[in-house]
């Protein structure tokens, strides 16, 4: 069978993921460079695609050493997998998150600060005194950090489901072309997700309280339609190497 | 990060032509590679890097129009996109008729993913101005002219490293295997982007946007050459990496003088002073 519903379906859900896990990340942009807005100070794009790239590679490290084990490939495998690709993807971006903020708080000399919201939804801290006045915010509160967080956990989870299903219809874990080529695959079609995705919010977001955060649904169905798509074609392209 | 809001880019060589340059360009280079096979030898892989110039000059005036507006998030996610989608769609049209699935002779291989990187740039454009409302008049043509551009920089540097565009005799083990796919996929898109990112702002010109375009092109032909090393002999990847050379020095060059005589003045700062002289 060389179009699996199934892979197409499982890598659609991963694209979406990705999209989904976008929107999470606190991403400040140019002005945030400057420490004068929330978030770490560099597009959605390189940050996703440092975290998604960093999960691609544990998740890719699990897959190899579970796929060649005796005993095969089987569904708690799938779910170790995803999982491993998950922490990767966390680690890299609470990773960035905390050196940016070491560099905000110790080098800039900004307080972390959500100008979205007066009181941070965790902790309950006032927020709208601590605001610079013409900034909107500064650093990582601590809601954007727990948000950035859950979006290197979902942006994780659907990189390496993307990868995952392509290395299933290529049958070969240890063939160097199937894994690359499944690798530069996942890494396009996380591309294409997670600029649409920051399209979508249109460069800068704080994290899930941001008002931003209710255009999720429209970054859901774009992200859907073009990970069908990719994954219409990419399916029957590892389909036809194995 | 921020690109300059307004309105659409103007000046220079019309949208059309810079449409041809690079479609004929890009494919002809490809095609180009060819002449390997006819006189079996390996020296025409340069044709692949020339062929993947034309293609990233036409990507970048893609990305220089469609920036001018204002994308909101920033000129790298737009070239890193045209890679992504490139880099699907270049693989699938050159597979498709090795696979035998559908009866498509191989030599259409490079029109095929021009084709499916066109229609995934056209879903891609109808969705960001459709669902996410980007409002931007010229996002459907550039995000087909800017995929299309990137499956003809990825097909032509894949081709001048692995000396044919023939999928499973020649770049799955010599481009995809290798992993210099990655150096393909970051450098191309660095080629499309770079350019327009690196001048954009108010005294923007085409011309000099596109001496960067060149410029950078030929630098990643250049390490396209020093891949192919491994690849096909050395004598082959010496002469990719020689034009490559050659042409960036010419075009740096350009864009040097070009910079010095827009700029109102420029001057030497000289190095940091030390701390006996800060005394």
């Amino acid at each position: 069978m060389i179009i699996d519903p199934i892979s197409i379906a499982l890598i659609t859900l991963g694209g979406v993921l990705i999209g989904l896990g976008v929107h999470f990340i606190p991403v400040g942009g140019a002005p945030a460079a400057m420490a004068q807005a929330t978030g770490v100070g560099t597009g959605t794009v390189q940050l996703a695609a440092g975290a998604g790239l960093t999960g691609l590679i544990s998740a890719g490290f699990m897959y190899n050493f579970l796929a060649t084990a005796p005993g095969g490939f089987g569904t708690s495998d799938f779910i170790l997998v995803l999982a491993s690709g998950a922490v990767g993807a966390m680690i890299m971006i609470t990773v960035t998150m905390f050196i940016g903020q070491l560099v905000y708080v110790y080098c800039v000399g900004v307080p972390p600060v959500s100008a979205k919201v007066d009181k941070d939804p965790i902790t309950g801290d006032r927020q709208d005194i601590y605001v610079s006045q013409g900034t909107e915010g500064h650093g990582v509160p601590t809601v954007s950090f727990v948000s950035g967080t859950i979006g290197g956990l979902f942006a994780g989870v659907g990189g390496s489901m993307v990868y995952v299903q392509l290395m299933q219809i290529g049958n070969a874990p240890a063939d160097p072309a199937i894994v690359a080529l499944a690798g530069i695959f996942a890494t396009g079609v996380f591309y294409v997700n997670a600029v649409l995705a920051s399209y979508n919010i249109g460069g800068t977001i704080e994290g899930f309280h941001d008002p931003k955060f209710k255009r999720v649904p429209k970054a859901i169905i774009s992200c859907l339609i073009a990970s069908l798509l990719c994954a219409i074609i990419a399916v029957p392209i590892m389909g036809g190497v194995s | 990060m921020s690109a300059v809001e307004g309105g659409p880019a103007s000046g220079g060589l019309p949208p059309n032509t810079i449409i041809a340059i690079g479609v004929i360009g890009g494919l002809a280079g490809i095609y180009l590679t060819m002449l390997n096979q006819t006189f079996n030898t390996q020296i025409f892989s340069v044709m692949g890097g020339i062929g993947s110039i034309f293609a990233v000059v036409w990507g970048a005036d893609a990305v220089r129009r469609v920036c001018s507006y204002g994308l909101g998030t920033g000129v790298p996610s737009i070239g890193m996109v045209a890679l992504g989608m490139g880099v699907v769609a270049a693989i699938f049209g050159l597979i498709i008729p090795e696979t035998g699935i559908l009866p498509i002779p191989t030599i259409l291989g490079p029109v095929i993913s021009f084709i499916v990187a066109a229609l995934i740039g056209l879903v891609i454009g109808v969705m960001s101005n459709k669902i996410l409302k980007m409002n931007i008049p010229i996002m459907e043509k550039s995000m087909i002219e800017i995929a299309g551009a990137g499956s003809l920089v990825l097909m032509g540097l894949s081709a001048s490293i692995a000396g044919s565009f023939a999928f499973n005799d020649a770049i799955l083990p010599g481009v995809v295997s290798t992993g210099y796919i990655a150096i393909v996929f970051i450098g191309g898109a660095m080629t499309i982007l770079h350019p327009f990112n690196a001048n954009l702002g108010p005294d923007e010109t085409q011309y000099r946007t596109l001496y960067v375009a060149i410029e950078k092109a030929a630098l990643i032909m250049v390490i396209a050459g020093f891949a192919s090393l491994t690849v096909i002999d050395a004598v082959s990847a010496a002469v990719t990496m020689l034009v490559g050379l050659l042409i960036f020095l010419v075009y740096f060059n350009k864009f040097m003088k070009s910079v010095h005589r827009e700029a109102y003045k420029v001057v030497g700062t000289g190095l940091l002073p030390s701390a006996e002289e800060l005394e």
